[in-house]
């Protein structure tokens, strides 16, 4: 730059000092008329930086917030996962109080003395269907026990260990239990068989016996009061050369569920036996 | 202390059977785990350690099964015993080995079972037994201790090589 130019620049700049300084207003004016147009030039590039900075911003936000609301998800996934967990544990204890709230009830309102127990284990053994009951021998059960629910009859106690009993399900062909058709009163022998099903033989050939008649203990044997439920009719057979009919029979009990039983430890006929006195002799 | 950890294995093995075999349950055909341990226990051990083991597994069983005590503890003990005695025969164990032995000896063990538990059984519900329940179980058995046999090699692969007779 050369030295006129320098003195120019240098005189120009006090004079701009002194008009700032002596007309303060009138300079700002001024200013205003030449700065105008430079700041709508100035804006375009800083509106420009301004929205890339916005978007740098609110990336790196949104990239902090998405980081916080992974951790979040993640976090309540976890809680859902946690509860829902709760609500079905809830929801089984639910289920498992309701069914032994029932049998509770069904101990408290009959006349025969049970003891409840717990199912802990089931076929141990192939070629028997038992389940194993948490009471023993300490709690009072004993060999050849009937064994119920609140629907009806279940089994037989077939071993005792000091803390653990092993029940024999009546869908076994080992247990046999005297029963009855509740209408007819026709008795005869319910067992199970190999299949897995529930059969009653030595039915009177006579016997009116028909497809969904209920079947009901017939308390001869000693192990059941008479009247428990055991199930309904589903199938009569019986051919010319039998000597007497057999029925299938549906189980009321699902013995797959079974969770909580009954042990009939003893009990009281159900037959009334204060029967009316005999007639007296007529007098001679 | 050999004693004490058979007992423990087989006390979980029982436990295991008597609450899991009905969830392992396919088609109502329940595998025998007892009579599984004692078998890869003959094969992979040799016939003390099977016999051994399934006296001790088979006397558990009884105590939480219907039947009389000592049928499963002589049953899976012979299964054990034999186990060993096939192994040493054959000299090497082999996957099909395995299959074949304890498909013969949960056959046999069953039919001995069946026949003790329904002695007065007829031909009818024979026939019904053996196909639905004793023919498809020896072959779950077969196949489960098959699968035991393969985790023990892959965990320990000198065990499926047994000394010679000459060693005992």
């Amino acid at each position: 730059m050369s030295t006129g130019l320098r003195s120019i620049l240098s005189v120009l700049f006090l004079l701009f000092m002194g008009l700032l300084f002596l007309l303060p207003r009138q300079s700002q004016d001024v200013l205003t008329w030449f700065g105008n147009p430079l700041s709508s030039v100035l804006e375009i590039p800083l509106t420009f930086v301004a929205s890339v900075q916005q978007k740098v911003e609110e990336t790196l936000d949104h990239y902090i917030t998405l980081q916080h609301a992974a951790e979040e998800n993640q976090l309540l996934t976890q809680e859902i996962a946690r509860l829902q967990g709760e609500i079905n544990h809830l929801k089984e204890q639910a289920i498992i109080s309701e069914e032994f709230e029932q049998l509770a009830t069904y101990q408290r309102l009959t006349p025969m003395k049970t003891v409840a127990a717990r199912i802990i284990g089931r076929n141990v053994s192939n070629w028997y269907r038992a389940v194993v009951i948490d009471k023993g021998q300490h709690d009072g059960i004993a060999q050849e026990m009937g064994v119920i629910t609140e629907a009806g009859v279940v089994g037989r106690v077939i071993r005792v260990n000091p803390r653990t009993a092993v029940v024999l399900l009546l869908t076994d062909p080992n247990v046999a239990v005297t029963g009855m058709i509740q209408k007819s009163r026709d008795e005869g022998i319910i067992q199970g068989t190999p299949q897995g099903t529930i059969q009653m033989k030595y039915l009177p050939p006579l016997s009116p016996v028909e497809v969904g008649d209920q079947v009901v203990t017939s308390g001869l044997a000693g192990d059941f009061p008479r009247g428990l439920h055991i199930g309904q009719i589903q199938t009569i057979t019986k051919a010319d050369t039998d000597l007497f009919q057999a029925a299938e029979i549906t189980p009321i009990v699902d013995f797959a569920k079974l969770e909580g039983i009954l042990v009939i430890t003893s009990f009281q006929e159900s037959i009334p036996v204060d029967l009316p006195d005999p007639l007296p002799p007529p007098a001679s | 202390m050999t004693i004490l950890i058979y007992l423990l294995i087989s006390l979980a093995v029982v436990i295991l059977q008597g609450t899991a075999s009905t969830a392992w349950a396919i088609h109502e055909v329940h595998p025998d785990f007892c009579l599984i341990l004692a078998c890869v226990m003959g094969f992979l051990f040799g016939e003390y350690k099977g016999l051994a083991m399934g006296l001790i597994v088979g006397l558990l069983q009884d105590f939480l099964s219907p039947g009389g005590l000592g049928i499963n503890m002589v049953l899976k003990g012979l299964s054990g015993a034999l186990g060993g005695v096939v192994t040493h025969t054959v000299s090497t164990v082999t996957g099909p080995a395995i299959f074949a032995g304890t498909w013969v000896l949960s056959l046999g063990s069953e039919l001995a079972s069946l026949i003790i538990a329904f002695p007065d059984v007829n031909a009818t519900n024979f026939a019904y037994t053996l196909t639905t329940s004793l023919l498809p179980q020896s072959v779950y058995n077969s196949l489960l201790a098959l699968a035991c046999f393969w985790i023990i090699r892959k965990c320990h692969p000198q065990k499926s090589q047994l000394e010679p007779w000459s060693r005992h």
